[in-house]
């Protein structure tokens, strides 16, 4: 007895040693609160070739200004000049003033006549690098390699994918009011390289991209009838789809590009129908008497957003993609129209009008988590960037006289202007090419 | 004639011998202590991995509450997309879920909040002697149930606390002095985390450290803690764990009471948390 008495002791004590807390406790500190600054960072003119090294450090620094999220440093104050990439630069330099990232770069001609682009992100603070990429192009292509390195500096700062290697579709509108040209075009996201697709005799009205980015389709009134045309970039070819009796509109494209969610009129009813682009085939979803439109694909092809005024107002409504389930998810004061699912899959953008001002806004996918994020007083027409974090919109003054593209974020911040030549309307923003 | 060899000599012998031969069985009959002891020290066992495995248990975080819809049956069947539509159909009864006001467009930088006021440590030349408490001599079971009664007890704070000549273990002890000394800390780098705040799932950005300080208020050594290291494969979680390390470089030395170094050389965990800045 005496024995286990002594064995349960030690036992025990042993026991109350480990699940002691230590001797020495460290303190517990939250930070919960911070500031919304952006990134300062250092981006010299890349080496090499000097023209080239400056065009392409250009593009980048302007590209990263425009997310909102970078503060590129002016290169005069740089106090060490970067002429070999291979090395580690020196840190305290560039702490100095105030570099929190550091890209620096190098393009050189290849023999065989491609430009290759190296460069490395470096963390100022951590004195390391944090990345490292080579590409290679031809010269004339020498912007979308500096979009491709923004790109990845954005991603790996911020953790999100980019979206500066995109194009924008939309429509460049001309002449006066009564008289109004409108052209099919095309430009890169920052304004650079616009194209005109289309000559301007006949009306034209929301493209919308197709996935494999090659594609657009759009609304035309051809032959005095609106109909949606298919019209590919790489040759300049178009065609309509179905040759319907009546009025077809607001067309858009499902996430594996292999069928167009489109809006067919008859006897003044309009629903909402999906065309199988290899069999032509096509399947109605709705048969509400009230105007359904504005379709739009979840980016897992399952569901499609819509508006329709079936309650009475515009409002929004999801169904699966073969047309069941179909319930209201916008309940907010006033319409609430051109749903946008977000390539992400987490939110829908949407136009709101109420007492005459038309308002952008995200919400949920369930309806709720409603905010409005564009200051109006005329905004319509969301458009997402690839990374579902950017959107564009067209924002309409002088009566419907003039029209621009802007861009914000998604957390209402960073809203600017995106130039356009001349009046633009009616963005689409392209996912990341190829 | 009677000799050594009677039976009856003979038997007792055997019997004795036999007696001392005769092996002691395996089961003994009695009172059980071995199974007893076999018992109680099995129970202290499931006992100890108990309390310790729940004291190491963080508290998980409340999952997001769900919106549910109460909508009677009538009401379904009103919105049937075959019912004509009448201006009764606007009289449908869904109720509303609640919506948050749109907040402001922060579009002006966030004005610093004011600096708490820096606590007055006085540092005393001559501390007075403080008495050690005398241990009192406790049993085992004392000793046990003082345990217990230490983890489940809630705190209290204590005001005006002066450490002992024995520092007193417990994590959080909730003084005044940490809560200042923290408060601190958080004032000075708050103005240099810019953190990610475009993640879907906010819970992502949550970045935790053990920092180590330099008596001088510099960064002797700074680390991710063991989670955070191990979720940093998730690109947003990276992204926020590097925000908040560029801070913390950024924003030393750090000015806290040279004095109380022994509170502050360790801050295990530094947490960063920017849910509140995302209103989730």
């Amino acid at each position: 007895m005496k024995r286990f008495l002594i064995l349960l002791a030690a036992f025990v004590a042993s026991w109350a040693a480990l699940a002691a807390p230590p001797a020495h406790a460290a303190l517990q500190v939250d930070v919960t609160q911070g500031v919304s600054q952006p990134l300062p960072i250092a981006i010299p003119d890349f080496v090499g070739d000097p023209q080239a090294g400056a065009n392409i450090a250009g593009v980048v620094r302007a590209d990263l200004e425009r997310s909102g999220l970078f503060r590129p440093l002016d290169q005069k104050g740089f106090a060490e000049r970067i002429t070999n990439i291979n090395t580690v630069p020196n840190f305290g330099s560039w702490r100095a003033i105030t570099a929190q990232g550091l890209v620096t770069g190098q393009v050189t001609q290849q023999p065989d006549g491609r430009l290759r682009v190296d460069f490395r992100l470096w963390d100022v603070y951590g004195e390391s690098q944090m990345l490292g990429l080579q590409f290679f192009t031809t010269p004339e292509n020498w912007r979308r390699i500096a979009h491709m390195v923004s790109d990845a500096i954005y991603e790996r700062i911020t953790g999100e994918k980019g979206y500066f290697d995109t194009r924008v579709v939309f429509i460049a509108e001309s002449g006066p009011a009564q008289k109004r040209v409108k052209r099919l075009a095309i430009m890169d996201q920052d304004g650079a390289n616009p194209n005109f697709l289309t000559n301007g005799s006949y009306m034209v009205l929301t493209p919308r991209f197709n996935p494999t980015a090659q594609m657009i389709a759009y609304m035309s009134y051809i032959s005095a009838k609106p109909r949606v045309y298919l019209f590919d970039i790489e040759t300049g070819k178009q065609e309509m789809l179905g040759n319907f009796p009546n009025m077809t509109f607001s067309p858009r494209f499902s996430p594996d590009g292999n069928r167009v969610a489109l809006t067919l009129e008859t006897n003044g009813n309009s629903d909402i129908y999906v065309m199988d682009l290899r069999s032509r085939a096509i399947q109605r979803l709705t048969s509400d008497p009230g105007i359904d439109t504005a379709p739009s694909f979840s980016p897992d092809g399952r569901q499609i957003a819509f508006e329709s005024d079936r309650g009475g107002s515009q409002q929004i409504y999801l169904m699966n993609v073969d047309g069941s389930g179909q319930r209201r998810i916008s309940f907010g004061a006033g319409n609430n129209g051109t749903p946008v699912w977000s390539p992400r899959g987490d939110l829908l953008a949407f136009t709101k009008q109420q007492g005459g001002r038309f308002t952008l806004g995200v919400m949920r996918t369930d309806g709720s988590g409603e905010r409005m994020i564009s200051s109006g007083p005329h905004d319509e027409g969301p458009t997402w960037a690839p990374n579902g974090r950017v959107l564009m919109f067209s924002r309409i003054s002088g009566g419907g006289a003039n029209s621009q593209i802007w861009s914000i974020d998604v957390t209402g911040r960073n809203e600017r202007r995106v130039l356009t030549p001349g009046s633009a309307s009616d963005p689409a923003w392209s996912p990341l090419i190829q | 004639m009677s000799s050594s060899h009677s039976p009856t000599r003979v038997r007792a012998a055997s019997a004795a011998t036999a007696t001392y031969r005769r092996a002691r069985p395996t089961t003994e009959e009695g009172p059980r202590y071995g199974v007893f002891a076999s018992v109680a020290f099995h129970g202290l066992i499931v006992a100890a991995m108990f309390f310790t495995i729940q004291r190491n248990f963080d508290t998980p975080e409340d999952s997001n509450v769900v919106p549910v819809d109460l909508v009677t049956i009538a009401d379904v069947t009103n919105v049937a997309p075959q019912a004509p539509p009448q201006p009764e159909m606007e009289k449908i009864e869904i109720p509303q879920p609640t919506l948050e006001a749109p907040p402001e467009p922060q579009m002006q930088a966030v004005e610093p909040a004011p600096e708490p006021p820096m606590p007055q440590f006085d540092v005393q030349k001559e501390v007075k002697p403080v008495e050690k408490p005398v241990e009192p001599k406790k049993t085992a079971a004392q000793n046990f149930d003082a345990l217990l009664n230490k983890l489940t007890a809630a705190e209290k704070p204590v005001k005006n606390a002066k450490p002992a000549e024995r520092v007193i273990p417990g994590i959080g002890s909730g003084n005044a002095m940490t809560a200042n000394i923290a408060d601190a800390l958080k004032s000075q780098i708050y103005r240099c985390w810019s953190p990610p705040t475009g993640a879907p799932d906010a819970r992502d950005l949550i970045a935790d450290f053990v920092l180590n300080l330099n008596p001088d208020g510099t960064v002797a050594a700074l680390r991710m803690a063991p989670g955070t290291l191990a979720a940093s494969g998730n690109p947003y979680t990276r992204a926020a764990a590097e925000a908040a390390s560029r801070a913390i470089y950024q924003c030393q030395p750090y000015r806290l009471p040279a004095d109380r170094y022994n509170v502050w050389r360790e801050i295990n965990p530094l947490r960063f948390d920017p849910r509140q800045m995302m209103q989730q």
